[in-house]
């Protein structure tokens, strides 16, 4: 059983050892990356030099677990700054918790340096809750750490070849670069956007990113914690950066498993005081709360320890001066009128109240700001009429109604749009350089995206699919014609409030821009073959979806009139198909003012004409019936006829028989179509009596009479 | 306090007191009770302490609010961390305006029962709806939303 037992251990020990080796691997990396390039060599062999062992050897005496470990034979000083007290040569194995000593023995010969840096980190390494409770613990003034790296200064760089293992630090370190020191991602932040500041936004912190050159720990003595921290961080380092602001409060016991081998790193250097049942030394007592690493501001006992002081004045609201240029005018005065109205009841009462309330000001004056100057920094806009539409109108319309109200007789001036324009700043990415490389790297970020996958559009061979497909794709091909035509409209439709506010020269670039839009938009709506018709299928397809009635019937005022008649026409040969698409959507009634405009604009021929159309083929009548809209096409064009026959007593209507025949095939068919097939229309046009008048007999009429009042009434 | 209504004039929301006049010249004493409406059709009414750009909202004393018919029952709930994009109304409850003498306050089990009871006969009526329209042979026809890409 012992050459197995032995096999087994072997086998252990490699993973372990595998482990161990990636796990240095990223510490050492935290280590670069937390000290500098090649700060701290901390994996100097023994006998390199006092440094890297009277680092460790404070740092175990500093770790209560070490410490409590070897309690009983050490008979070191008492942990404390200062390397004079510490006599050369590696610390006794007593000294080392049994992890480490493990270590050392499987290493055999592994240098001291390694060890070290073991120490300082694997402290916290997987002990589970128990070991670590001890990493957490020693409340410091100055963390021993720190103040070593104080006393020795500046790292230097490592002489070449020392490391046997390769290991040389200085090749992890990036070349220095040539161009932006941003390796082409946003700049670095200390943490994460989304965090809010902990303190008024430290200089200290800004300064460092924004410079370029090594910056390394130093720990200001003035502080009580060590505030500043590296500039170059790993991600790790940063999200845990992140982490530890946010972790606010005595840390739980079982905050082991959670944290990650940098963090026990910090939480061991950092000043944490809280009530410890665990082995070892009684603590310091804390300042209350956790500290981080990287220095944060004293916690907010402020507040939420009783009631907090007041701020300044019991009167907190004096009337302050905000940056309202961004506003626009009428807002601005809006608001300086209701903020006058209310700052005298608001300051006596304010300040007594604030007073009372415990959990009041939880958020800080600084990050209510951050917060807000957030929000303002995305309304910068360099074209607020494009941006924020409905705001301009607004106020552009309270502005004119007010106008109107003072002075009604003043002449109406067009408003001019005074809001500031904000000057668009270039961005112009330029990809990272590093010094001395040959070619460009390629470095994926958010600004330069990387295609990872490369992604093949195979084609389905399934028939069933393929036909789905086409469905959708032809759909997706309507709505994108849709939009398009959308945009030249909405350019079209703004036409005239641009031009007002140009400038006398831009105008007529402006004007013939407005003619090749609507240009654009006529020829969309024509044939492909035949450029002067309109074409039917075109016309259907793009009414085919709810976007594309809208459309047509934002677009028909700005069509020339041969145009929008055509296009009428295609509506009313075509209606019994458009009638059935639009059952989901009952949205033909969009159509209906557009197309009476249309109507009373049409010549006595093109409205025979487009009754015929109505009428076209067999039975479309009786669907044209059923229809809403439909019906109300009907009526509109039979008022219409109407309307020409009674005031213009030269009407060539009744020139030809075609309008009084259409008209009788039309009271045919309202006759005979049972009440409850014809739709009610939108609006029942009052001279149609008189109309049917002309044509029909009196009975008839009366019967008519009647179901035209049913149907205006079942409405 | 010169911010368009948003996210960034929320700021002055939090902890804030009412700015109405005292009326008959007693101060008022509580402070601003702000009420939420989640996506999930939850209410929530409490003090609002934080937010942040996202206008994610931390609720102090919050009280879960729940109405059914002219009931209502507030059920405590502690403190509320709301996130941004789960809020579809957020508004300040005015303490100067007279409570709706409609709403019949009543205890948390019973309006727990309510809303059961509520969504009960609803899902059965749904039910019943349903079937009578298969066995017509009927259907009603989905929602086309595939206007918008």
């Amino acid at each position: 059983s012992s050459p197995l037992q032995s096999l087994d251990e072997d086998c252990t020990l490699e993973e372990e050892d595998e482990g161990l080796v990636e796990e240095e691997d990223e510490i050492d990396q935290f280590n670069d990356d937390t000290f500098g390039a090649g700060a701290i060599d901390v994996e100097d062999r023994p006998g390199d030099g006092d440094l890297a062992e009277s680092l460790a050897r404070l740092i175990l005496e500093a770790d209560p677990a070490i410490a409590g470990v070897g309690a009983a034979e050490r008979p070191g000083p008492p942990p404390g700054p200062g390397l004079s007290g510490l006599p050369p040569g590696p610390p006794p194995s007593s000294m080392l918790s049994y992890q480490q000593q493990q270590h050392l023995m499987r290493r055999g010969t592994a240098p001291m340096g390694q060890m070290n840096s073991h120490s300082i980190w694997e402290n916290s390494m997987g002990f589970g809750p128990v070991s670590v409770t001890p990493g957490l613990v020693t409340h410091m003034e100055d963390s021993p750490l720190m103040s070593i790296i104080k006393e020795v200064g500046l790292p230097k760089r490592p002489p070449q070849g020392r490391n046997d293992e390769g290991r040389d630090l200085s090749e992890r370190v990036p070349p220095p670069r040539s161009s932006s020191p941003v390796i082409g991602s946003p700049p670095v932040r200390a943490v994460p956007i989304g965090t809010p500041p902990k303190q008024p936004m430290s200089h200290a912190l800004n300064h460092q990113i924004h410079h370029p050159t090594a910056v390394h720990v130093r720990a200001p003595v003035q502080h009580r914690y060590p505030t500043p921290f590296p500039e170059r961080l790993s991600p790790n380092t940063l999200l845990n950066i992140a982490n530890s602001p946010l972790c606010r409060g005595p840390f739980p016991p079982r905050v082991g498993p959670v944290l990650s081998q940098i963090q026990r790193a910090q939480l061991l250097n950092s000043q944490v005081g809280f009530p410890r049942g665990g082995p070892g030394p009684p603590l310091l007592p804390g300042g209350g709360g956790f500290r981080p690493f990287f220095g944060g501001p004293p916690p907010p006992h402020g507040h939420r320890m009783g009631p907090p002081p007041p701020h300044g004045p019991p009167n907190h609201t004096p009337p302050i001066r905000h940056n309202t240029t961004h506003l626009h005018p009428q807002h601005r005065r809006m608001l300086t009128q209701r903020m006058q109205s209310r700052g005298g009841d608001r300051g006596r009462t304010g300040g007594d109240r604030r007073s009372r309330d415990p959990y009041s000001n939880l958020m800080t004056q600084k990050e209510k700001e951050w917060v807000t100057k957030i929000q303002m920094m995305q309304l910068q806009s360099t074209d607020p009429y494009l941006d924020d539409y409905y705001y301009q109108n607004y106020y552009e319309k309270m502005e004119k109604r007010q106008e109107r109200e003072r002075d009604s007789s003043k002449k109406e001036h067009t408003t001019k749009l005074i809001t500031p324009q904000v000057a668009k700043v270039e961005h112009t990415y330029r990809p990272v350089q590093f010094a001395g490389s040959l070619g460009k790297l390629t470095v994926s970020s958010v600004n330069n995206p990387r295609k990872m996958i490369d992604a093949v559009v195979t084609t389905r061979t399934d028939d069933e699919e393929k036909r789905e497909k086409q469905v959708w794709n032809k759909r997706r091909q309507i709505l994108y014609t849709v939009e398009k035509m959308y945009s030249l409209l909405l350019e079209v439709q703004d036409f005239e409030k641009r031009f007002v506010q140009t400038p006398e020269e831009d105008r007529d670039a402006l004007v013939e821009q407005h003619k090749s839009n609507t240009e654009q938009l006529c020829s969309s709506l024509m044939e492909k073959e035949w450029e002067d018709r309109v074409s039917d299928e075109q016309c259907v397809m793009i009414m085919s979806v709810r976007k594309g009635k809208r459309l047509i019937s934002r677009l028909l005022p700005f069509l020339p009139s041969p145009q929008a008649t055509a296009v009428v026409m295609a509506i009313a040969r075509n209606l019994p198909a458009l009638a059935k698409k639009d059952k989901q959507d009952q949205v033909l009634c969009w159509l209906v003012e557009p197309v009476s405009t249309v109507i009373q604009s049409l010549s006595s021929s093109s409205l025979t004409d487009l009754l015929q159309e109505l009428q076209g083929s067999e039975g479309q009548l009786a669907t044209v019936l059923h229809n809403k809209f439909g019906v109300t096409l009907l009526y509109l064009i039979l008022s219409e006829g109407e309307r020409m026959q009674s005031s213009d007593p030269n009407c060539q209507l009744m020139d030809d028989n075609r309008w009084t025949e259409l008209v009788f095939s039309v009271t045919r068919e309202l006759l005979s179509v049972p009440s409850s097939a014809l739709s009610p229309p939108l609006f029942t046009p009052p001279n149609l009596l008189s109309l049917f008048s002309r044509y029909v007999d009196r009975q008839r009429l009366e019967l008519l009479q009647d179901k035209l009042q049913m149907s205006a009434l079942s409405r | 306090m010169n911010y368009v209504p948003g996210t960034a004039s929320l700021i002055d929301d939090i902890d804030n007191v009412a700015s109405c006049l005292p009326q008959t010249g007693s101060i008022v004493t509580d402070y601003n009770k702000h009420l939420v409406l989640l996506r999930d059709g939850r209410t929530l009414i409490g003090y609002l302490r934080s937010i942040d750009q996202f206008a994610n909202l931390v609720f102090h004393q919050t009280v879960e609010r729940i109405h059914v018919g002219k009931k209502f029952g507030d059920i405590p709930r502690g403190i509320f961390i709301v996130r941004g994009e789960n809020v579809v109304l957020l508004g300040e409850i005015d303490v100067e305006k007279p409570c709706d003498t409609v709403l019949q306050q009543v205890s948390i089990e019973e309006i727990l029962e309510e809303q059961r009871l509520q969504q009960q006969t609803k899902q059965e009526t749904e039910k019943v709806k349903m079937q009578v329209l298969k066995d017509r042979g009927l259907s009603i026809p989905k929602a086309d939303n595939l206007d918008e890409y």
